[in-house]
């Protein structure tokens, strides 16, 4: 069986600037393989070493997502191998043209049983690649699965489902949301460092893949920016309680009984 | 100017349809929703002040996501300026088969859309973790994922069912449901929020944090870790960016750092109180109040300076 696995290479907003035009700085960030991706590879891990077959990793985005940095932190997360669209003109890319990509890379890997991503991206955490793309691939798709097992064409699959869970079975090819606690993903040794640096990965451009733009119909734009800024926040008052844990307490309370609000 | 409503078995999408409304007249078009999942969900939701549902049948043994297809050929045969459905995994799920059919972005984070004048719906929104806002103008179709609102009280509008045989529902089926049912708490319309980070070390320090909510008459809400992967609290009691966004009287934050993920589900609070061990956690550029100190400390103190507040 073959098992695709997305992954992002994107920065946390937390460590990013924001001028007072709005405008993101992300020159001082740091990009990773998000935590939640890891977790979606682990069970694509789990399944095909129970069943055989292949993980293959796919990812899209900036140069940097093709640099040895980027393979030597995403390979050991239990990919068998990867192919990499790298192109800076895919930075900071929307949910559809994403999704978009991975439509073209699943249809150019061939066979694939299953698509798993994780449950949102570091950056942006929309939570909507993989139903956008599952649409794309007419394929069904799942969000939130806490397990998988099975084979393709007879994939069970559990999912948190309110405060419980579900189990399905499916007998199509379907692209999985997986909840951000399906799986503690595996450390990964100095062995596994060194056997993932050699798997194979195929690095591709844009260009490679330019059919995305005329055969999956995406409309160009739709969205302009008018304006933008920093969150707009409430004037507060700063006031910080000192003292014993008992007296600051009870300032405090006090402080809230004046507001009104207790 | 079509605007349609995508609803995945939660009927509660009255802001979903005030926002609807406000765009589709000011431009002649009417409101349309699409509804997966029982009858009585497509029954609340004709009561939202939407023009009319289209409704699936009852699903039996398919998951609403099983619909995703039917759906998105329904909206893409009508047409489409503008559609809508709130953050819920199942509508999320649905409105971006929609949106693949149409060929059109997607956007979250969405705080507000408005008609604009006559140059397309503006948009307001959050993006990337809440860092910062933007104000966008759509001027081709777009899919938005926006709060849903409550419940409609208002008339029935129709509701026609729209015929699915199983075979376009794409081989998905529910083969077990378990622990559906628990009391699920509105942090949203909770006036006191107590919201708990990973301050707090040990699942057996919770009753100390309940004693001081009930002290407080405050609901409970919690960082992300300690809805999922601690497993501490349901995952709808996580506040923050793809969580719940609530803007209470009063948001009590203890042993939570700041960050701008959380940040962006509680900044909407009247008064921000932080308790927190590290006199430069990022909350208190964000509180009123603060005390600087050990959580194990000033929560139990806290609590009985509330007890002895009410005694007196």
């Amino acid at each position: 069986m073959r098992i695709v696995v997305a992954y992002k290479w994107a920065p946390n907003p937390q460590d990013a600037t924001v001028g007072r035009d709005g405008r993101v700085d992300w020159s001082r960030t740091r990009a990773t393989v998000s935590d939640y991706d890891a977790v979606a590879a682990e069970l694509a891990r789990r399944v095909v070493d129970a069943g055989g077959g292949e993980v293959v990793g796919v990812c899209v985005g900036p140069a940097a997502a093709g640099s040895g940095a980027a393979r030597k932190a995403a390979l050991p997360k239990g990919y068998d191998r990867a192919v990499i669209v790298a192109d800076d003109r895919l930075d900071h890319l929307d949910t559809a043209t994403t999704a978009a990509y991975l439509a073209a890379l699943v249809r150019r890997i061939g066979e694939v049983g299953a698509v798993l991503c994780g449950d949102g991206s570091t950056d942006v955490g929309a939570k909507l690649v993989p139903a956008y793309l599952a649409g794309l691939l007419g394929w069904p798709c799942l969000m939130e699965v806490t397990a998988l097992s099975g084979a393709p064409g007879e994939w069970v699959v559990e999912r948190a489902y309110g405060a419980g869970t579900q189990q399905l079975r499916a007998t199509a090819p379907l692209v999985l949301g997986v909840a951000t606690d399906a799986a503690v993903p595996r450390a990964a040794g100095m062995k596994d460092i060194l056997a993932a640096s050699k798997k194979p990965v195929e690095t591709l451009t844009a260009d490679d893949l330019a059919e995305v733009g005329g055969v999956v119909g995406l409309r160009a734009g739709g969205v302009e920016l008018i304006e933008a800024r920093p969150p707009v926040l409430r004037p507060r008052r700063h006031q910080i309680f000192d003292g014993e844990p008992a007296a600051a307490a009870r300032d405090l309370v006090a402080a809230l009984r004046t507001e009104g609000v207790l | 100017m079509n605007v349609w409503i995508i609803v995945a078995a939660d009927p509660a999408v009255h802001g979903l349809a005030d926002a609807g409304r406000s765009i589709a007249s000011a431009s002649g078009g009417e409101v349309v929703a699409a509804v997966a999942g029982p009858r009585g969900v497509a029954e609340q939701v004709a009561r939202c002040g939407v023009d009319r549902v289209l409704w699936f049948g009852e699903p039996g043994e398919s998951p609403v996501e099983a619909y995703a297809p039917v759906v998105a050929a329904q909206v893409t045969r009508i047409g489409a300026a503008l559609v809508l459905a709130a953050g819920r995994s199942g509508d999320r799920v649905l409105l971006a088969a929609v949106a693949a059919a149409l060929g059109c972005p997607v956007l979250t984070g969405v705080n507000a859309v408005r008609a604009g004048n006559g140059a397309g719906p503006v948009v307001e929104r959050s993006v990337y973790g809440g860092i910062a806002e933007q104000t966008e103008r759509l001027t081709g179709p777009v899919a938005l994922v926006m709060a849903g609102g409550g419940l409609g009280r208002g008339e029935s509008a129709p509701v026609e069912e729209v015929a699915v045989e199983a075979g376009q529902l794409g081989g998905l089926t529910v083969t077990r449901t378990t622990g559906r049912d628990a009391a699920s708490v509105d942090l949203t319309a909770a006036p006191r929020v107590l919201a708990i980070g990973r301050g707090v070390r040990r699942r057996e320090d919770l009753p100390m944090i309940e004693a001081l909510a009930a002290a407080a008459r405050a609901g409970v809400g919690c960082s992300r870790p300690l809805a999922e992967g601690l497993g501490w609290y349901p995952r709808d009691r996580y506040i923050g960016v793809s969580g719940q966004k609530v803007a209470p009287q009063l948001y009590l934050a203890v042993g939570i750092s700041g960050e701008v993920q959380h940040m962006s589900g509680c900044r909407g609070a009247r008064v921000l109180v932080a308790v927190n061990k590290d006199p430069n956690a990022l909350i208190f550029a964000e509180a009123d109040y603060g005390i600087v100190g050990d959580l194990y400390d000033v929560v139990p103190a806290l609590t009985a300076a509330l007890e002895q507040g009410s005694a007196a």
